[in-house]
């Protein structure tokens, strides 16, 4: 990596609402992807591909799964003398003390970091994105052209770009404006939300906003008013990226590396993913397994008929069972002559035989998340224990731990909500 | 499992002959074995699950594959401040250089590796075993029985395999003979696996005129002298890896609907260095049934009651059935493989055919190669639309042009020329 970037910092902190039950346990970048990974090893390997092996990461929401993943960064050759991965949550100090209140805030918390190091200029991540990308370039044009600022740029189509910031750049490549999700984009060029900062002007900008009344954002704030002094690059990436801000957008994502020339393959010598490696076999196809378009990883038995989907480490399909455009987490069982059709299994599910998750054609979107869970998928939370030859519809949520007793009623219809008794999703609780 | 201490030797340094080209390069220990794993992986996961953290590995043939497989011991928890795995290859010393002469002598040139752990027992066995086997009840009992040696046996393999020496015992588990002669069908055979005392080990080594091989040298002695030899039976699932049947046969005895060998067991799992690939993709028309499939295949083709390591391609219209295929071989368009061993790196051309049908034996190798097998050395190129029999063999690193035809009978061989190797 150019000397003059040694030092990155993902933020990783944020709450993924969106994400309906796959993300109240888990921080977003802490979500399962793509049979083996989580999201945030995307962003990780990117930045030891680029020669970044001195990282920080920013964490706050429900930050266990995430640490656990990390560790001590071995599978990233990030256990280093110097250097390496630190989680940097919220702490108790004599100045600051506090939670974080937004992501430029968790930077500001930790600026101590980034000034120890003396760097000249800090490489800024997000950490639920999944895509390829060097950084040495992006850095390489930062510094060529003087910025003070480099935002790694990606087009999208157009009436997609208000769920990004969205940048207005002149014929120079400088970044006129930052629209932070704007309800009529003016354009599909969005921020990837891969920053370089010049770390004089970046601390500035954050120390003015820390004692303003702010979002304490990057987007909404920092960016905004480090356009307006304008020396901030736009840098276009092509190429493949995906924000997993969504269910639909994690099942898309996911269900598009099945498809015959995927536009992102996860297998690439030249830019592996890194992820702890669990302690599995090789998968086990029985003899009347059938697996068509599929991914399918160590530690799985298959005796049943697999279809589009995605297998995590752990997962066994029983003979009779037919498990077809779903995404199954690790460790999760699916009984014999059971049925998955557009699900969303979280780890160690249990679907006993007969048992169907994902039944009948159009169906009303979720009453608890309407406006996440209204395409057809049906998802099923960590540890759930779906009763043998019970019926779930579409756009249904089955809560994480619910038993054999939770389904008084047997079936549970499209669009139903199943908790457990006295369990308040923690999302529609918080309004989010 | 610190008191009292045990040191492990696993003998992994021997060439095996009869494995000719999968063991040209690497010893049997060293043999990719069940998709992921190496032959070696079972003898020190039984330790580690064992309690027993204190391994050397003596090497001698071939040992760069073992070298770097087993490195410093992370993938076993065997990066440790305290015992951990040594690498013991032979070495030049003052007084001449000394390749190991056999099992004995292998020890004998180890003699100080043994006393300076100061251990107790010494298990000394073999690298080339596939089984599960907890060494802890056989530690319990040697002790409990005050033996000098604790033979482990297993039963009598049926079957082709090579005769092995049987070994008697009287009903509480004495050794009173380990004949020559296949005078006892049936009786159990020594598993490759001996449990000393140290300080009768250390004794029989430090003597002037030790011979060179562990059973004739040391064991036979041993019982002659009257020390107490016992025997401990081991009757689960157990082989030796010495010949391409052996190794075919343990292999595919993995794909019964309910294996003898069970790899899934969380209990006792076996470790090994994971590779950093993606998982496996079955793409477009790809159908796999009845196999075990590790990360980074891709399937395109049909595949049935096969074993396919780490990044393999089976291409469209391939079919790949009742084969070992290693890493990262690639098997083209429409081309066929039946009952073969596809070594590392090994490309099949499109269309082309390996094995399936019978034959006579192997031309050169009619001992080792007459069941019926292909066997396809590491990094051979079989040209498009060439077609091999069963019972032959392609050398490592063979190309297109080392194909006197391209179409070969049964029991074939075809030579790498330039001694070309992968």
């Amino acid at each position: 990596m150019t000397a003059a970037v040694t030092y990155a910092m993902i933020l990783a902190g944020g709450l993924g609402s969106r994400l309906c039950l796959l993300s109240e346990k888990r921080a977003k970048p802490a979500v399962p992807f793509g049979g083996k990974y989580r999201i945030i090893d995307f962003t990780l390997s990117n930045a030891v591909n680029s020669g970044i092996f001195d990282i920080g990461i920013l964490t706050q929401y429900r930050p266990l799964s995430l640490r656990d993943h990390i560790a001590t960064g071995r599978p990233w050759d990030l256990d280093r003398k110097r250097g390496g991965v630190e989680l940097l949550q919220p702490f108790q100090g004599w100045r600051e003390n506090d939670w974080y209140r937004g992501t430029a805030d968790a930077v500001w918390q930790n600026w101590l970091e980034v000034e120890e190091r003396g760097a000249e200029h800090l490489l800024v991540l997000s950490g639920d994105h999944v895509y390829r990308m060097d950084y040495r370039p992006l850095v390489e044009a930062h510094l060529a052209r003087g910025a003070e600022a480099t935002v790694a740029t990606f087009e999208v189509p157009r009436e997609q770009a208000s769920a990004f910031g969205v940048v207005r750049v002149d014929g120079a490549g400088w970044i006129t404006g930052f629209l932070e999700k704007p309800k009529d984009p003016p354009s599909g060029k969005i921020s990837m939300g891969v920053y370089v900062f010049h770390c004089g002007v970046l601390r500035e900008a954050l120390e003015k906003d820390a004692g303003r009344t702010s979002a304490h954002d990057f987007g909404k704030d920092i960016l905004p008013a480090l356009v307006e002094r304008g020396r901030v690059l736009a840098y276009p990436v092509p190429g493949y990226w995906q924000d997993i801000g969504t269910l639909d957008s994690y099942y898309q994502a996911n269900l598009d590396l099945l498809s015959p020339e995927p536009a992102f393959p996860l297998e690439d010598p030249r830019w592996p993913i890194f992820t702890p490696s669990t302690e599995n076999p090789p998968a086990r196809l029985g003899p009347r397994a059938q697996v068509r378009a599929s991914i399918v990883t160590h530690g799985t038995i298959v005796n049943g008929t697999v279809e589009r989907s995605i297998l995590f480490p752990g997962v066994v399909v029983e003979e009779g069972a037919v498990v077809r455009d779903s995404i199954v987490m690790g460790d999760s069982w699916i009984g014999p002559r059971a049925v998955l059709d557009r699900a969303i299994l979280d780890k160690r599910v249990h679907v006993g035989r007969g048992a169907v998750v994902g039944r009948g054609d159009v169906a009303p979107p979720n009453r608890v998340c309407p406006e996440h869970l209204s395409s057809g998928i049906t998802i099923v939370g960590k540890h759930a224990r779906v009763p043998e030859g019970v019926a779930i519809g579409r756009n249904a949520r089955i809560a994480p731990d619910v038993t054999e007793e939770d389904f008084p009623g047997g079936d549970v219809p499209s669009g139903e909500a199943l908790e457990r008794p006295g369990g308040v999703p923690a999302h529609a609780a918080s309004g989010a | 499992m610190v008191n009292p201490p045990i040191l492990v030797l696993i003998l992994a340094g021997a060439r095996s002959d009869r494995l000719h080209a999968l063991g040209r390069l690497r010893t049997a220990s060293a043999l990719p074995y069940g998709g992921k794993y190496r032959v070696i992986d079972f003898a020190l996961s039984n330790c580690v699950h064992s309690g027993l953290y204190r391994i050397g590995v003596l090497t001698q043939y071939a040992p760069l594959s073992l070298h770097g497989h087993i490195g410093i011991g992370r993938a076993w928890d065997l990066d440790r401040r305290d015992g951990g795995v040594r690498l013991l290859p032979a070495y030049a010393r003052q007084r001449g250089t000394n390749w190991y002469r056999g099992t004995a002598d292998a020890l004998v040139q180890n003699r100080n590796v043994i006393e300076d752990a100061q251990a107790r027992h010494i298990l000394v066995l073999s690298g080339d075993l596939v089984a599960k086997i907890n060494f802890g009840p056989i530690l319990d009992r040697h002790e409990q029985r005050g033996a000098a040696l604790t033979i482990v046996t297993v039963p009598a393999p049926s079957g082709a395999g090579e005769w092995r020496r049987p070994v008697l015992s009287e009903p509480g588990g004495r050794v009173t003979a380990i004949p020559d002669r296949a005078a006892d069908v049936g009786a159990p055979v020594s598993s490759s696996v001996f449990l000393f005392r140290a300080r009768e080990l250390r004794a029989r080594l430090d003597r002037p005129d030790v011979g060179p091989d562990l059973m004739r040298d040391v064991v036979e002695p041993m019982l002659a002298e009257g020390q107490p030899v016992y025997a401990h039976p081991f009757d689960g699932y157990w082989r030796q890896i010495a010949s391409i049947d052996a190794y075919y046969e343990a292999s595919m005895e993995l794909l019964a609907p309910y294996p003898a060998l069970n790899l899934h067991d969380p209990d006792w799992l076996i470790f090994t260095p994971s590779e950093d690939r993606a998982p496996a993709i079955v793409a477009g028309d790809g159908d796999p049934a009845g196999c075990l499939m590790a990360h980074g295949c891709r399937i395109e083709g049909t595949v049935r009651r096969s074993i396919l390591f780490p990044g393999v391609h089976v291409a469209a219209g391939a079919v790949v059935e009742d084969s070992i295929v290693m890493h990262d071989a690639r098997v083209l368009g429409g081309a066929r493989v039946t009952r073969a061993i596809v070594d590392k790196g090994v490309r099949i051309g499109e269309g082309a055919s390996v094995g399936g049908g019978e034959g006579p034996p192997n031309r050169d190798y009619p001992e080792d190669l007459a069941a019926g097998l292909a066997l396809i050395g590491k990094g051979a190129e079989v040209p498009a639309g060439g077609r091999i029999g069963a019972n032959t063999l392609v050398d490592i690193g063979a190309r297109e042009s080392d194909f006197p035809a391209r179409e070969l009978g049964a029991g074939s061989v075809v030579r790498a020329r330039g001694g070309r190797r992968a």
